[in-house]
Parts: structure tokens; C-alpha cells; sequence
């Protein structure tokens, strides 16, 4: 439906291809290096591994949320035949095709469990030294050794990496293979595997939420889990390839392909899926279990909910609902640059936070001493978050510009736009109504 | 004045017909688009446009603002919002007695072992109401602002128009517009490339 008063946008290849990637991919792949040496080399230097694996572990998840987040970005674009999107899929398909490589992410915790310490970040592969600390938690874990064993464990998490590797690797070289060939067929078939991928894609991350995440509180269970993971993935994944978007544009790319109307649906993706629906998911699960009040379930709040960590729940509520939903709720923010780059980060860092809420704090075991949580908030009142940590936030930085070093390296050379996708024309003529 | 008599002894008038608007038809939405502009810039006010499917920029060759209706939507939210929480803390967790069309006391009632101010419990109830009073008045104020339903418009009248729902696409200027003179505005409106310009009358 173009009128004669939108200008046909530059497909000339100085617009597409990025001349500045190899820079970002080589300052991107430095930097990683020196934060994730310096990260690990801090986290060993410390002396207390289960510490410093749950650490990397957030660290990780981080890495993966902002891939997987992409990855469902791809598979619903194709999913409900989206045109509109035509004209930001490419970068998605780039940071998720990253999936292919984060396997190697998880070799430190293979390693763990290879060497016998997997023990010191999931309680559940020992469950005699459980039992020593608390046989009623140790009985209940035993309950479920059918599938919480380490062999299991391995098997499922090899799944997962195959499944993601291969559903990021199949839409992203169907994507580059329709640059040559312009054959619209090509977005036939992956219209036809985006409902199967869907599908693959629910049930993976939602196992491994609970094998990576949940299973860190073995005794304890929340169907939400894996939404709630998802959410994470959503807010992260959205995030960063807005992020990515805008970046290439300001390096002068993409010119007038990526206009304001995308900026602006990507930012209403980011209000829906990372704000309101995580704020939806996470309520959801918090009131269930204060409702409830079944004590197996409540211990995993409890230490959430002393001392410092009620702070950090408290900034989770303003700072990863409250204030983005005042800010991103209307249009403007969402259509200048600036201002949706701002809510990105913000969003970004709150997402981190939120996997650190997540996978830190340890249901404590000592629950049985206390008559009833005064006594226990007063005692752990000295409990505190570390988010100033260094050994956390250099992996985490390191994570993020390996993630983006990766991209960056996949992205150069080829075109930052799917520019034969029978959808284009569409896409640049897209308007908000 | 045209004056019928019937046979019977009871005289009827019948007015003439009234000019209701004039109907320009274009071909093309290229076409409309560049004369919406020119009719914005004449300074006309009741005036519409009319084609078979939505024109990406139209509303901006119009002249037409924004709506203020997402800005009401969030203020009736946040009503909605606020009656669920003063409707929960008055009924659940207070006593204190107010008239509300009858007198109405407060009940504090405990709900499994809960404090009788739970926000928790009250949230999902702000949450409904918020979206309920959102929905309600962005349809509401929708019609009301585009003032439906109307359940008659003059240019239903005229044959050419059935051709706004197929392949062309129609200005009309209404008479009560105050730049509104029949011979000058149908002339501008030919001047602007219209295939064929209408008088629609009032019945």
C-alpha cells in the first residue's frame, strides 16, 4: 500500500552489509576475553566454589535467556506470518543462531559434574550429605531421583543444546540461503516448522528452567517456573537485539529499513512481554504460594523476603514493572532512539537482576529452629544480595560482549537484511495505525 | 416554496431539498492524497474522506491531531484501579461505616490466618477492574468521540457513493462548513483532479 510520498529506502549493499562489524566483533571478542578472565580468575581466586558456580551459573542463564529470547522472536515471526518484521528479523536470527555455540557455556558445569562436585551447585547429586543437614528435604528429593540424577541431568541438557543449536541454525541459514536463491519457498518451509519449533522450544526451556534454575531448591516446585523463565528470555532476548538494531543504524547502516514504526512495535513487545507479562507471571506465582502458606513452598521466598534481599525484591517490583510501565507505556519513548536505547538497558540490567533473584539466594536450612519468621527475618537480617560483586559483574559483562562478539562475527559479510523475503515489501512500508 | 394541496382538505409542505454536502470522487489514493492536502490547507472543517481500504498517511494529509483517547483510557485504568483497592480495603478491612445510597458498614473477615489489609489478596480484583473500566471506555468514548452510532448519513443517498466500499475514493465537504459556498467549493474541488463532483442532499 505505498503512496507516492514514501521514498523506495536504500537496498544498495553499502546499506546492508555492516563495514563496522568486524570492529565490534573484534572490540566485543577483547573484552570478553579480559572480563570473563578476570571474572573467573577473581571467582577461583576467592576460594569458595559454590559460590562462585552460582555465580557463573546467573551469568550463564543471562547468556542464554538473550539468545533464546531471540530465538522465540524468529520462530513467532513465522509462526503467525508476521510482515511488519521483515526488516528487524535479521538481527534476531544472528544473536539466536549464537545457540549453536552456547553448549560450550555449559562445559564448566559438565566439568563439575564430571570431577563429583556437581553437588556443590545442585544439593540433589548428594543426597547423603542432604540428609545429614535435613532428612526430611533429603526424603523428599529422594522421591524424585528418577529424574533428578546426574546421569539424567546430562542426557536432558545435551536435548536442549541440540534442539536449540538446530532450530536457531535451520531459520537462520534458511534466512541467508533466501539472500541468494530469493526462493519464496524458503519462507514456506519455515512458516511450516514454526509451530513444531514452537512446540520444541516450550518444552525445552521450560525443562531447563527447572533442571538449572528450580532444581538449585530441589525439594521445592512452582508450575510457573518455566514461564517465568520464558519471561526472563522475552526481556532479555527483545532487549538486546532492539539494542542491536539501533546500534547498527547509528553506525549508518540500515538506513531508512528500520524507521520509527518498528522501533515502535518493538518497544510495545518489550512493555508487553517484559514488563507486564513478567510482572503478570511473577505475581502469579508469588500470590499462589503466599496464599497457600504450605511451608515446602513458602521457604523458597523466605530468604528472599530478609534483609537485603527484600530490597532487591522490592526494586524488582518498581524497577522492572512499575517504572518501565510509566515510561514505555506511551509512544513517543518507544519511537525516539534514545529513549527506547535507555528503556532497553534499563530493562537488560533489571533482567539480570531478576535471573540474580532467581538463582542466588539459598533456601536456607535451618527453618525447623525458628517458632515463626520474625524470629527468622532477625537472624538473617545480616543476609544481603552482592551485586557490586566483581566476580559477577565481569562475567556478566563478559557474557554480554561474547554473546554480541558472536553476532557481530556471524553478521559480517553478510546482508543485515533479509532482502529477498517476499514480506519486505511490506515491512518498509509498515505505519502504526 | 412548492406547495402541494390534496384532494382532502389537509395541506402538506414539503420543503426543498437541502444541500447536504458535495461528493468528490477520485481514483486513486495518490490522487486523494494530494487533495486532502490542498482542501486541509483551504481551511475547510466538516469535511471527510472515504475510500474502500485504510491509506497510510491520510490522517496526516488531513490535518487530523491525535486522539486524546489513550490518555482518558489511562485515567479510567487507573480508576478502575483504585475502586478495586477502596472497594477491598473498605469491605474487607475496616469497619467503619459510610452512606453509600444505604448505610454500609465494613466487615474485617479472617481469610486463612491473613492480616485483614492484604494487598496481595487485593490485587488480582485492581487488576480486573483496571482492565475492565479500560475496556469499557475505549469502546465507549470511541463511539461517543466519533459521535456513533449513527444509524443514517446522507451520502447513503447517492448511488456514486456505493463505490467508497469497491475501487474509489470520495472528499466531501459538508454545507454547514463556514468556507462552505456551492459554486466556489465545487469548483475547487474539480480543480483538484476529482473525476466527478455530487451534491448530496438531505432527505
Amino acid at each position: 500500500m505505498a503512496h507516492d510520498h514514501h521514498h523506495a529506502p536504500d537496498l544498495s549493499a553499502g546499506n546492508l552489509t555492516g563495514s563496522s562489524l568486524a570492529m565490534h566483533a573484534r572490540n566485543c571478542g577483547i573484552a570478553a576475553a579480559a572480563f570473563l578472565g578476570f571474572g573467573a580468575w577473581n571467582g577461583f581466586r576467592s576460594g569458595d566454589t559454590a559460590h562462585f558456580a552460582r555465580t557463573y551459573l546467573v551469568c550463564m542463564m543471562f547468556a542464554l535467556a538473550i539468545c533464546l529470547g531471540a530465538l522465540f522472536f524468529v520462530i513467532v515471526q513465522h509462526l503467525t506470518r508476521a510482515g511488519w518484521s521483515v526488516a528487524v528479523r535479521r538481527p534476531a536470527e544472528a544473536l539466536a543462531q549464537n545457540l549453536r555455540w552456547m553448549w560450550v557455556l555449559f562445559l564448566p558445569i559438565a566439568w563439575m559434574g564430571w570431577t563429583g562436585h556437581l553437588d556443590e551447585l545442585f544439593p540433589w547429586a548428594n543426597l547423603e550429605e542432604m540428609a545429614k543437614i535435613s532428612p526430611a528435604e533429603a526424603q523428599l528429593v529422594a522421591n524424585k531421583s528418577g529424574f533428578l540424577n546426574e546421569r539424567f541431568f546430562f542426557v536432558r541438557a545435551a536435548i536442549y543444546f541440540v534442539v536449540w543449536g538446530g532450530l536457531a541454525s535451520f531459520f537462520w541459514t534458511s534466512s541467508l540461503r533466501q539472500d541468494r536463491t530469493g526462493d519464496p519457498a524458503i519462507t514456506a518451509t519455515c512458516r511450516k516448522w514454526a509451530g513444531p519449533s514452537m512446540i520444541l522450544f516450550g518444552l525445552t526451556i521450560t525443562f531447563a528452567a527447572v533442571d538449572w534454575m528450580m532444581s538449585l531448591s530441589p525439594a521445592w516446585f512452582s508450575t510457573m517456573f518455566g514461564v517465568y523463565f520464558f519471561a526472563a528470555c522475552v526481556t532479555c532476548g527483545y532487549s538486546v537485539m532492539t539494542l542491536i538494531c539501533l546500534r547498527l543504524q547509528r553506525d549508518g547502516q540500515l538506513k531508512g529499513i528500520i524507521t520509527a514504526e518498528h522501533y515502535q512495535d518493538l518497544g510495545k513487545l518489550i512493555f508487553a512481554f517484559g514488563v507486564v507479562f513478567w510482572a503478570y507471571i511473577a505475581f502469579s506465582q508469588f500470590m499462589l504460594i503466599w496464599y497457600g502458606n504450605l511451608p515446602e513452598e513458602t521457604a523458597w521466598y523466605l530468604p528472599r523476603q530478609v534483609g537485603g534481599w527484600l530490597w532487591l525484591s522490592w526494586a524488582l517490583l518498581f524497577g522492572h514493572f512499575v517504572l518501565p510501565f510509566v515510561f514505555l507505556i506511551s509512544r513517543w519513548p518507544k519511537r525516539w532512539p534514545a529513549t527506547l536505547a535507555a528503556g532497553c538497558v534499563w530493562m537488560l540490567v533489571f533482567g539480570f537482576i531478576d535471573l540474580y533473584y532467581l538463582i542466588m539466594p539459598h533456601v536456607p536450612h535451618d527453618l525447623g529452629e525458628f517458632a515463626n519468621y520474625r524470629e527468622f527475618a532477625e537472624k538473617h537480617a545480616s543476609d544481603s544480595p552482592h551485586l557490586g560483586d566483581p566476580t559477577l559483574i565481569f562475567l556478566a559483562a563478559g557474557v554480554l560482549a561474547l554473546v554480541l562478539a558472536m553476532t557481530a562475527r556471524s553478521l559480517k559479510g553478510k546482508s543485515l537484511l533479509a532482502s529477498r523475503d517476499p514480506s519486505l515489501g511490506e515491512s518498509l512500508a509498515f505505519q502504526n495505525m | 416554496m412548492t406547495t402541494l394541496t390534496t384532494t382532502q382538505t389537509e395541506t402538506k409542505t414539503i420543503a426543498p431539498a437541502r444541500l447536504n454536502c458535495l461528493l468528490a470522487e477520485f481514483e486513486n489514493p495518490a490522487q486523494i492524497m494530494a487533495a486532502a492536502e490542498k482542501v486541509r490547507d483551504a481551511g475547510y472543517r466538516y469535511w471527510d474522506c472515504h475510500t474502500p481500504f485504510p491509506v497510510h498517511g491520510l490522517d496526516g494529509a488531513m490535518g487530523i491531531q491525535r486522539t486524546i483517547l489513550p490518555v482518558l483510557v489511562f485515567c479510567a485504568g487507573a480508576a478502575g484501579c483504585t475502586t478495586g483497592l477502596v472497594l477491598q480495603l473498605f469491605t474487607n478491612s475496616f469497619d467503619f461505616t459510610v452512606w453509600a445510597m444505604v448505610w454500609v458498614t465494613g466487615y474485617p473477615f479472617l481469610i486463612s490466618g491473613k492480616p485483614a489489609l492484604s494487598i496481595p489478596a487485593f490485587i488480582p480484583v485492581m487488576f480486573e477492574l483496571t482492565i475492565l473500566f479500560s475496556a469499557l471506555s475505549c469502546v465507549g468514548l470511541m463511539l461517543l468521540m466519533n459521535h456513533l452510532p449513527r444509524l443514517h448519513n446522507p451520502l447513503f443517498t447517492c448511488e456514486r457513493f456505493r463505490r467508497a466500499s469497491d475501487d474509489r475514493f470520495f472528499i466531501s465537504i459538508e454545507a454547514r462548513d463556514p468556507r462552505f459556498y456551492r459554486s466556489k467549493t465545487e469548483a475547487f474541488l474539480k480543480s483538484l483532479g476529482a473525476s466527478a463532483v455530487e451534491a448530496v442532499v438531505e432527505d
